[in-house]
């Protein structure tokens, strides 16, 4: 008879377990084969038959227990290869007494079974148990399953999905007892998996290409290199004040003026900024540099990446992505290369039907921007630079129509204080951001090599500070001095990868691709409630 | 430069070959010989660091991140000689094209006919790298310490290779990468000071993480069997040839595995580094011979310390005072004052052994050597030692005086964790900073967490023994620095 107390439930396990004559966390065991070389191996097996001479060990988590009369109990073990039947009737079983030995096991326990393999009458492949060993008792009720679970793990990435219908859906239980998550809802490991699998691809694509991976510093003593407020620390030992990298660039192209032609780094970023549905305050980009490369170049690499990325791991071109939310169908994001490319200022005359002042730096063209965004009901909040203003109305006017990946290029020198000035159109720059579902997924430009240039640009950027915008960037005086050396020609781009990641799973919210995502801190914890799971 | 309308930042380059590329596909060239057709037609890049010039005659030395290669320039055959020629430097980055030649003593050349400074250097070189006295500066910048000495690349070269050697290597044996917070509620982990940072827009202060071990473990409790991350560590600690403030680890976790699993996957990890740099399984360390063939020395801690101090351990029982009398009189020659009070003030006989055996012990592991079974007060996340009690299974891999590597069987009882954690609370109270308990990983034992082996290897240390290094900040690209400015 199953408790339904939680409370009561866990105190009685305790008590359980204290009655043991070993304890079961003391317990070691060995499996002989994964649960799929197990199917691969016995799947040839008739109904009914059984390999009483060969014996194979297993282990997992009990999903389900279901006894048939006194002599019979069937368990569904799940393991990260997903659910295999273990038959335990009393003939079989070697020592101990039948019902003592199932009585102390219970579904959420992890167990080792030893036994011979076999097809049930129904054609199930199982394992027909000789030994049963409780290796870590699960002392919560799990929550009750819904349908079949393996039914449930077909999901793949690429394919819709949908959080809200899950077994366990409360956001906050499932993110900071992720690995509750894990268990009782059977998508979520793919989910996870899809972060790995992405990465991988990625370093192997820069590797086959010459790339060398490379670590720069985290803490540092100034965060350049983008636009944010960084996270401060402070180092006791040498009483210092360090702060967070908000992105690893200026010490990636110091590596270039030390001679490597391409670097790259895979890591975790910081930005003390608010959360929202695609911004946590740690998250991981992949940013590379490549000497004598174009912003050309990187435009088709990127496009050469993508695409193979995703055929990769969805098997076609197209992923699935509720844009519209859970309730509405999905949409088709298509990574059929080539992407389209929007030149940001024709881009915006064109969508707009205005002509741009032709000076961007100019205080005329602040005004006419500042009337334009009014006049169009665009908001910006303060400060009101002409960098801010122009990055809302693209936000407005042309990121909205990028749902399947679009470049946006050519930006104004103003909103690219690190980008090289445009080869051939002045007061723009040789840069593109990449947009899928509206998003920026990528950045990349044409470096400055120009120390001097450089250093003007910064102390440009200081005067943006000075009048109230805390994310321009700050002067990095090593880095100018780096510059001085010789940065050669170069391109970099920067990827946010939980971003893709979030578009490889159908994931709405950054959260669902974050192992840990930030969370406000926890009450104290509180006891079980009915469902047998702890509060949030 | 601009004046005589030569634009010293290009856009790009196509480069066709790198030098070492050249160097292979030429190597049967003999010296005076000429490869000049179509097909020898090539384009390459890099940055002069030798300038040899005569009337008509110039020759530049370049180097690319994987060799170098003289450029030949002939006014008969270079249009922009002259000009080149008063424009061109020691430092500056160019782009040339031409056909291959070798010349009579032997150096093999692009013969070039069109040549392009693609970045002009402001500042020259320094005339003296080598020797450098001040050591912050070459760190400071790094990249002048890499384009003088060719060594320094190398050995990031060697660390890249290290890396991506043991990625393979887990993800063969089917270890699956996932990425843990580093920003955290609690630190914890392991037994050090953290850096705390605050978050605006929470307004909750956060650490940065000790170790990755607490939640790697928790998705052993979700149902991954194998898993690693290979990621930045960060100690508030002092800076020291041993440590940087912030460094990278490995950790692995496998389900169903002891600590004897994890000893022969350190031998096996280390010796395939060992390999991909050298080629074979000895290596040379600061003057020392040091040989990585299998099986590495396995002894206990109790032995180790018995064996060089005469003292045993085991035979304590909980007699304390015994224990510190025994080990304050074999310490007592050393005459190390701040030591005794370390020994004085230690809770239990656990943790006198441990001291001595750090004093004493430690330094003198050369040879590859797994120090085994520590005291179970040292090890709140261990599991119990299956035979001896009052010890658990645990080892440390001591690799030139050095740890390496930390592993144990894990602890997976939530009832026992709680009363090692409070005793870890408790000896830590003297601390200014905090020890806490992970709610949430206590929880997650709750659940269950299978028997699992783990382990933690510090790469920046292995690194430093493959590349014979003598301090961690030789490897890591940028260091932290003792000083802002």
């Amino acid at each position: 008879m199953e408790e339904l107390d939680p409370t009561q439930y866990y105190n009685n396990r305790l008590a359980s377990l204290a009655s043991l004559p070993t304890s079961p966390y003391s317990q070691m065991f060995r499996v002989s084969m994964t649960f799929d070389h197990y199917r691969e191996k016995f799947k040839g097996l008739s109904n009914g038959e059984r390999l009483a001479e060969t014996t194979v060990s297993l282990a997992g988590r009990v999903m389900s227990k279901r006894a048939s009369g006194s002599k019979l109990v069937f368990y569904s073990l799940e393991s990260a290869e997903g659910t295999i039947q273990a038959v335990s009737d009393a003939r079989s079983l070697v020592g101990g007494n039948f019902a003592a030995v199932h009585a102390n096991i219970k579904r959420g326990d992890v167990v080792g079974v030893s036994g011979n393999p076999g097809m049930s009458n129904r054609g199930e492949l199982s394992i027909f148990v000789k030994e049963i060993i409780l290796l870590a008792p699960c002392l919560y009720m799990l929550p009750k399953g819904g349908k079949n679970r393996d039914e449930q793990a077909t999901w793949r990435p690429g394919k819709p999905r949908n959080p809200n219908a899950y077994v366990l859906k409360e956001q906050e239980t499932r993110y900071r007892l992720r690995f509750l998550d894990i268990i009782v809802n059977p998508e979520v490991k793919f989910v996870l998996e899809t972060a790995h699998s992405a990465v991988n691809y990625i370093r192997s694509f820069l590797d086959q290409r010459g790339f060398r991976e490379v670590e720069t510093a985290i803490l540092n003593s100034k965060a350049g290199g983008a636009a944010a407020r960084p996270f401060n620390t402070h180092h006791d030992a040498s009483e210092m004040d360090m702060s967070l990298r908000i992105a690893p660039e200026l010490q990636l192209k110091q590596l270039l003026v030390a001679g490597y032609n391409g670097v790259y780094e895979v890591d975790k970023q910081f930005r003390n900024e608010g959360m929202d549905l695609t911004h946590n305050p740690e998250f991981t980009t992949c940013e590379f540099y490549s000497a004598y490369s174009d912003y050309h170049d990187l435009m088709t690499m990127t496009e050469e990446l993508l695409s193979g990325l995703v055929k990769k791991i969805t098997g076609g071109y197209t992923v699935s992505y509720h844009s519209n939310g859970y309730d509405s169908p999905p949409v088709e994001i298509d990574f059929t290369p080539p992407f389209r490319r929007i030149e940001m200022v024709n881009g915006l005359e064109d969508t707009m039907g205005i002509e741009l002042p032709k000076d961007l730096a100019s205080e005329e063209a602040n005004e006419f921007l500042k009337k334009t965004c009014e006049a169009r009901g665009v908001y910006c909040a303060p400060p009101l630079t002409t960098s801010r203003l122009l990055d809302k109305l693209v936000g407005h006017y042309l990121e909205e129509t990028c749902v399947n990946p679009a470049f946006i290029i050519d930006h104004p020198l103003i909103m690219s204080p690190l980008a090289k000035q445009h080869r051939s159109k002045p007061g723009l720059t040789e840069r593109f951001e990449l947009f899928v579902n509206k998003h920026e997924l990528v950045n990349a430009y044409t470096e400055l090599n120009n120390p001097v240039e450089q250093r003007d640009r910064f102390v440009q950027q200081l005067k943006d500070r000075q009048g109230g915008d805390d994310e321009a960037m700050v002067l990095d005086e090593d880095f100018v001095k780096a510059m001085e050396y010789g940065l050669p020609p170069c391109a970099g781009w920067g990827m946010g990868i939980d971003r893709l990641v979030m578009l490889l799973t159908d994931s709405l919210n950054i959260k669902e691709v974050l192992l840990c995502p930030a969370m406000k801190p926890p009450e104290a914890v509180p006891p079980p409630n009915e469902k047998g799971t702890p509060q949030a | 430069m601009r004046g005589l309308g030569i634009e010293p930042y290009a856009y790009s380059w196509n480069r066709t070959h790198k030098a070492t590329q050249l160097q292979e596909k030429y190597a049967d060239l003999p010296a005076g010989g000429v490869a000049d057709s179509d097909e020898d037609r090539v384009s390459v890049a890099g940055r002069i660091f030798a300038r040899r010039a005569f009337g008509k005659l110039a020759f530049l030395g370049i180097r690319d991140d994987s060799a170098s290669i003289q450029l030949y320039c002939d006014k008969a055959k270079l249009e922009s000689f002259t000009q080149l020629k008063s424009t061109v430097d020691i430092g500056d980055i160019v782009g040339a094209t031409g056909t291959l030649k070798r010349t009579e003593k032997g150096e093999l050349s692009v013969y070039v006919d069109n040549l392009v400074i693609l970045t002009k250097s402001i500042l020259p070189l320094p005339e003296k790298w080598h020797g450098l006295t001040d050591i912050e500066k070459r760190y400071r910048q790094r990249y002048l310490d890499m384009i003088m000495n060719p060594e320094v690349a190398g050995v990031f070269r060697a660390r890249a290779k290290v890396v991506s050697v043991i990625r393979r290597f887990v993800e063969d044996l089917g270890f699956l990468e996932i990425e843990t917070p580093i920003l955290q509620g609690a630190a914890g982990g392991a037994d050090a000071r953290p850096f705390i940072t605050h978050h605006n827009s929470l307004e909750r202060d956060l650490f940065l993480r000790i170790a990755t071990e607490l939640h790697l473990k928790r998705m052993l409790v979700g149902g991954f069997e194998r898993v690693y991350e290979l990621g930045r560590i960060f100690r508030n600690e002092g800076i020291s040839t041993r440590h940087n403030p912030e460094f990278t680890s490995i950790e692995i976790y496998q389900a169903y595995a002891d600590y004897n699993d994890m000893m022969a996957l350190a031998e096996e990890l280390v010796t395939k580094c060992a390999e991909a740099i050298f080629g074979n399984a000895k290596l040379l360390y600061q003057g020392t011979d040091i040989s990585l063939e299998r099986p590495w020395k396995r002894a206990s801690m109790q032995s180790l310390v018995q064996e060089a101090t005469g003292i045993d351990f085991s035979a304590f029982g909980s007699d304390l005072s015994a224990a510190k009398s025994a080990a304050l009189s074999a310490l007592s020659p050393r005459k190390d004052e701040s030591l005794q009070t370390v020994i004085a003030n230690c809770a239990t006989v656990g943790n006198v052994l441990n001291e001595v055996f750090e004093a004493v012990v430690e330094k003198t592991l050369i040879q590859p050597t797994f120090v085994t079974n520590h005291p179970v007060e040292v090890s709140p996340l261990a599991k119990a030692h299956r035979s001896f009690p009052g010890l658990v299974e645990r080892f440390e891999l001591y690799i030139c005086g050095r740890e390496l590597a930390n592993a144990f069987s894990e602890l997976t009882d939530p009832i026992e964790q709680v009363h090692r954690g409070e005793s870890a609370v408790k000896q830590h109270k003297n601390d200014s900073y905090e020890v806490t308990l992970d709610e949430d990983f206590l929880t997650a034992l709750e659940y269950g967490m299978p028997p699992t082996a783990g382990m933690g290897i510090g790469i920046d240390r292995l690194v430093m023994l493959l590349t014979d290094s003598p301090s961690i900040r030789d490897v890591i690209a940028f260091p932290v620095l003792k000083s802002q400015q």
